[in-house]
């Protein structure tokens, strides 16, 4: 894992200084069902391909942030703020 | 000649008989080692000497040295060969570091060498008769032999091991990792020179991999607009090929470099090794050898002992080339060298490597060879080029008069002599590249030298991405498709002519240097792109006229590649293909025949190209010989992927320096004044006990006791939004917490799994103070982080544990104690249970929380860590008074055990929820929703498969971990101890049981398999000390 990683607050870092954070996914609501519920607890999606997931800057600023990220050749397209895409 | 004393050690006899007078030859301009300094170095147990600048193989060499290792499967003779730390022929153990390149490797005085791979020595090695085995050895012989007697294996995996393979670590290391491992801190570590390891981090826009012209050249341009710009190279010094190449430098005028035109090689690597360390802004790494490149431009590099990660923004690749390999009969015994290791040897060294030399060559190589062979006062018995009807001026020109035989359409087939090489065998070649039979001639001499065509090194190229496909007309690999920011120049494209490496390196260095200006305006930068068009041209220009020139050999060459001999040769005359792992001609055609015929396949298979040189001399001709057998030509049958790292790494450069981060709590010097045995906690270290704990125990009971609690994860939470946060992620509700009170929660995920504990406590409306456990607030830090993030909140976590030291204070005599030190009120009705306040302790600023952890009156206080050791002294003496004592974890772990207090991850495990903890209480669904709510309810509805029990032993003790059965009779196990004390209170074991739900009921029983014997125990699940809590409420 040598690739760099935009930090929206800290710049361009190695991805070291990240804790990786798994796939990004929506969170259902308390009144789902419980299949619904157990997919979003368990499931995976595990794509080959562009990924949408959370990275924690572990050694900088310590905040979250969305990264997008082709898991074939750790590729990072983008990164940014949740609700700032 | 000078009298030298390097060979005259005192195995003499030998070194004159085989090398000459003193087995040097006269000082020559280039020379690299100063005669005037010897270096004196151990051997066997032996004194051996050479001078500054040699390396450890060119003083063996010269003092006589032939086998300098045994092959690592047939235990075959193997001498120097490629002179520039690539193949493995040379590898010995330096000082206890095994597998070192003695080619590369700089003698130092009073180094200690040994031998590998041989028993009892090098000349004599018992194991080679495993040679005359081989034929019981074929291709695949471990999955063939042991597939149908896997039992065998076994049994003979461990004198396989000894037989096979390379070095060992020494003795000294491995009682050292075994008294490591023994948990022993103190135990000395071996820390030498050769076993200290470390990393370092480098930065540069511009990474140039190769020291030889062309990197050098790209170097220099790719610094013009004032990139920072750093050279690796793997040799002691600059100049690649040009330190020891021979003939006079020709350049085209269009690389606008034809000045240096006429200078000896030599002394145009000086000239360019002195214009790079004046250039500023550019910096060189040698004797490092890159051994991988991984995404965003990071390279891996390895310089000795150390591990250098180089970041680099923009890649110029110019890793040169290497004389192909020879398949012929016995092309692997000791005095076979490719042209560039006998070279180095000459011109670098000053090492004589024999008296009489068969040159074999396919281009202008062997003539280069030749020359410096002549200069250097060796004789050459046979100098053929393998090319039907070349021209022989040239050759007749160097050679005439020596008495050299010079043909052409001549090649090898075999080497004669067994431990070292004493004739060769050559054969006519027909227009096809085919031997003639019948046409066979042998020659006498000492050593063979392979002048072949050179192949290019791409292995980096290949890690970056680009694609390198043999190009039949230029006999090479071509290099193409280069990811945007990785260029290439020199040798390592496939291209083997100065002219056209600097025009490349002058391209490559400027599309560096002109894309790092992107953006930018000014004349300097509007220079350098209309050079580079210039370059561009004339590289495009340059480049097929090397091509004209080149294409209607190298297409005959092609069809040679996989060698000229046959590969069905008596078992005592191998051609190998592989020499690191041991792999012959034979064993590769069978393998064909075997099915294995796709180049990947057959590499698996045969393990070709899998040892320590990673396929720098099999690459070309395994890939030859499986098109030859296969009848495809060498660009269909492709090649193998290239992989990290380019040259074994040792693990401990990868490993890094030993170091240990630990943790001390501010008073951590005051408890081993105390003489406390200390424990690792996570990263913390953490008192033990100072003593008994019994007395530990009986204090906090009867009279007042402190302990460190420094190590609890401590974080200040603020911002309007956290007691939404806080609602939300803990199962329990703060937000209509009172400002001053305490509450104890609890952390689930989303599947209800408990991820920590601690207490919360409000400060003020919107500034709340949490703790968590030791070792688990990076955790929950980031835990909290991750919330705001996802849900929007403005709220501020800061980490405070470092910054806070703590101790509980707890005990009957508690308020008495702190009465002494404290104006805060402390009584119980203005400080009751689950309350805080901030004010002063001992004058320090303190945050006091009233919990009850250890089932007493108590309180936890949270001061500024560097008043630590000053407020223990101060607790101490003011509790002399009323017996106070520290106590360590065993303790407080008891202590909590009798009021039933879990730790978490201790009683818990990776799928407890809160209602198989037992606390049903702390879930409160009436929120609207909070991290793990939809779980924890469908646990509620289908009741939880496990609950965490107390037991009290009728007799006996239980501990951690112990099995539990129910107590109806019969062998149903429904689950483990979490934990197990003896109770002094109590009188008896108590303990936390983790069994299946519906298994049990108050007041029922267990039985525990303790020490093999089943023991009765009685379910509790009221606390077994105080269960009404009115202590700690007190």
């Amino acid at each position: 894992m040598g690739f760099l990683l935009h930090c929206p607050n800290c710049g361009e870092r190695d991805a070291y200084e990240f804790r990786f954070g798994g796939e990004s996914r929506k969170r259902p609501t308390f009144s789902a069902t419980e299949k619904e519920w157990a997919d979003y607890v368990y499931m995976k999606k595990n794509v080959a391909g562009s990924e949408r997931e959370w990275w924690y800057h572990r050694l900088g600023c310590k905040r979250w942030l969305i990264a997008i990220r082709d898991t074939r050749d750790n590729s990072v397209s983008k990164t940014f703020w949740l609700g700032e895409e | 000649m000078e009298e030298e004393k390097s060979g005259t050690h005192d195995r003499s006899g030998r070194t004159r008989r085989e090398t000459g007078e003193d087995g040097r030859v006269e000082r020559r301009p280039g020379e690299e080692i100063d005669r005037s300094r010897p270096v004196a170095f151990d051997f066997e147990g032996k004194r051996f000497s050479g001078y500054e600048g040699d390396t450890l193989a060119s003083a063996l060499y010269a003092s006589g040295l032939r086998i300098f290792t045994r092959s690592s499967k047939y235990h075959r003779a193997r001498g120097l060969f490629c002179v520039s730390g690539r193949c493995a022929n040379c590898m010995v153990n330096v000082n206890g570091r095994p597998n070192v390149r003695a080619c590369v490797e700089p003698i130092r005085e009073g180094t200690v060498v040994k031998h590998q791979n041989a028993w009892p020595s090098l000349d004599h090695d018992v194991y080679s008769s495993i040679e005359r085995m081989g034929r019981f050895m074929p291709v695949g012989f471990y999955y063939k032999t042991f597939i149908n007697f896997p039992w065998e294996w076994k049994r003979v995996r461990s004198s396989m091991r000894k037989l096979a393979g390379l070095g060992s670590l020494d003795d000294e290391l491995a009682d050292w990792k075994k008294s490591a491992e023994s948990g022993d801190p103190r135990s000395p570590s071996p820390r030498m020179d050769d076993k200290a390891f470390d990393q370092e981090f480098m930065h540069a826009d511009v990474a140039v991999v190769g020291g030889g012209p062309a990197g050098i050249f790209a170097a220099l341009e790719a610094g013009r607009l004032g990139a920072r710009v750093v050279l690796v190279d793997d040799q002691a010094s600059l100049g690649g090929h040009l330190r020891y190449d021979d003939g006079e430098i020709r350049l085209e005028p269009s690389t606008g470099e034809g000045r240096y035109s006429g200078r000896r090689a030599s002394q145009l690597a000086n000239e360019l090794s002195d214009a790079v360390s004046q250039r500023e802004g550019l910096t060189v790494v040698s004797g490092a050898t890159v051994f991988g490149l991984y995404e965003s431009n990071l390279l891996g590099l390895v310089r000795g002992n150390r591990l250098i990660k180089l970041r680099a923004k923009q890649v110029v690749i110019s890793t040169g080339a290497h004389e192909r390999f020879s398949v012929f009969r016995n092309n692997d015994i000791p005095g076979v060298f490719p042209a560039s290791g006998l070279q180095r040897l000459i011109r670098l060294y000053g090492v004589r490597p024999g008296r009489s030399v068969a040159i074999l060559t396919d281009g202008d190589v062997g003539l280069d060879v030749a020359r410096t062979l002549i200069g250097a006062g060796i004789g050459v018995s046979v100098y053929a080029d393998s090319r039907t009807g070349v021209d022989l001026d040239e050759p007749q020109r160097v050679l005439g008069g020596t008495g050299a035989v010079i043909l052409s359409g001549y090649a090898i087939i075999e080497s004669l002599g067994k431990k070292k090489v004493e004739g060769a065998t050559l054969v006519r070649i027909d227009e096809n590249g085919r031997a003639i039979e019948g046409s066979e001639r042998k020659f006498v001499c000492d050593t063979i030298c392979l002048a072949n065509s050179l192949e290019a090194d791409t292995s980096l190229l290949y890690q970056a991405g680009c694609r390198t496909v043999y190009d039949v007309e230029v006999g090479d690999f071509i290099v193409s498709g280069h990811p945007a920011s990785v260029h290439s120049c020199g040798g390592a494209t496939g291209i083997h002519d100065l002219s056209t490496s600097l025009l490349q390196a002058k391209v490559a260095g400027l599309r560096a240097a002109v894309s790092l200006a992107e953006g930018r305006a000014g004349p300097e930068v509007k220079t350098a792109r209309d050079d580079l068009e210039t370059y561009s041209k004339d590289l495009r220009e340059s480049e097929s006229r090397y091509r004209e020139r080149v294409r209607a050999w190298k297409l005959k060459l092609s069809a040679a590649v996989s060698g000229y001999g046959g590969g069905r040769g008596a078992i005592a005359t191998k051609s190998f293909v592989c020499i690191c792992e041991d792999v012959v001609e034979e064993e590769v055609l069978r393998a064909i025949s075997e099915g294995f015929d796709d180049i990947e396949t057959l590499k698996r298979y045969s393990t070709l190209s899998t040892g320590p040189c990673q396929g720098k001399i099999c690459l070309l001709p395994s890939i030859g010989l499986c098109a030859r057998e296969t009848g495809k030509s060498i660009p269909q049958t492709g090649r193998t992927t290239s992989r990290p790292p380019y040259l074994p790494v040792t693990m401990g450069a990868l490993a890094g320096s030993e170091l240990h981060p630990t943790k001390l709590t501010a008073m951590h010097y005051k408890h081993l004044e105390l003489g406390a045995a200390m424990m690792d906690l996570g990263e913390w270290k953490r008192p033990h006990a100072y003593g008994p704990v019994g007395e530990e125990y009986a204090a906090v009971r009867g009279a007042v006791g402190v302990i460190d609690l420094g190590t609890l994860g401590r974080l200040d939470v603020r911002g309007k939004d956290t007691p939404r946060l806080l609602d939300f992620v803990y199962t329990h509700i703060f937000s209509r917490l009172q400002p001053g009170k305490s509450r104890y929660g609890v952390i689930c995920d989303d599947a209800g799994i408990i991820l920590d504990d601690g207490t919360v406590t409000r400060l003020s409306e919107d500034h709340y103070f949490v703790t968590t456990s030791t070792g688990n607030v990076d955790f929950v830090e980031q835990w909290l982080e991750w919330w705001i993030a996802a849900q929007n909140l403005d709220a501020h976590v800061t980490n405070l544990t470092d910054g806070l030291a703590a101790v509980n204070v707890a005990g009957p005599r508690a308020r008495d104690l702190l009465k002494k030190l404290t104006r805060i009120d402390i009584s119980n009705e203005a400080f009751p249970y689950m309350n805080s306040a901030e004010g002063l302790v001992a004058g320090v600023p303190s945050i006091l929380l009233r919990i009850g952890f250890v089932g007493e009156t108590g309180w936890e206080i949270h001061f500024p860590a560097e008043y630590g050791e000053y407020f223990w002294d101060a607790l101490m003496d003011a509790g002399k008074e009323f017996g106070v004592r520290p106590f360590g974890v065993e303790a407080q772990r008891v202590l909590r055990l009798d009021k039933k207090h879990i730790i978490v991850s201790q009683d818990t495990d990776a799928l407890s929820d809160p209602f198989e903890a037992d606390m049903p209480w702390i879930v409160k669904f009436e929120k609207d929703d909070f991290v793990g709510k939809a779980a924890l309810a469908a646990i509620k509805r289908a009741g939880p498969r496990r609950i965490l029990v107390g037991f009290v032993m009728d007799a006996g003790m239980a501990h951690d971990g112990d099995q539990v059965y129910s107590s109806d009779g019969g062998d149903k196990l429904i689950g483990a101890v979490t934990s197990a004390r003896l109770s002094p209170s109590v009188g008896r074991c108590v303990g936390l049981a983790l069994v299946s739900s519906g298994s049990t009921r108050d007041d029922g029983s267990l039985r525990i398999m303790t020490q093999g014997k089943l023991s009765e125990a009685r379910v509790t699940l009221r606390p077994f000390y105080d269960p009404d809590g009115k202590r700690l409420r007190s």
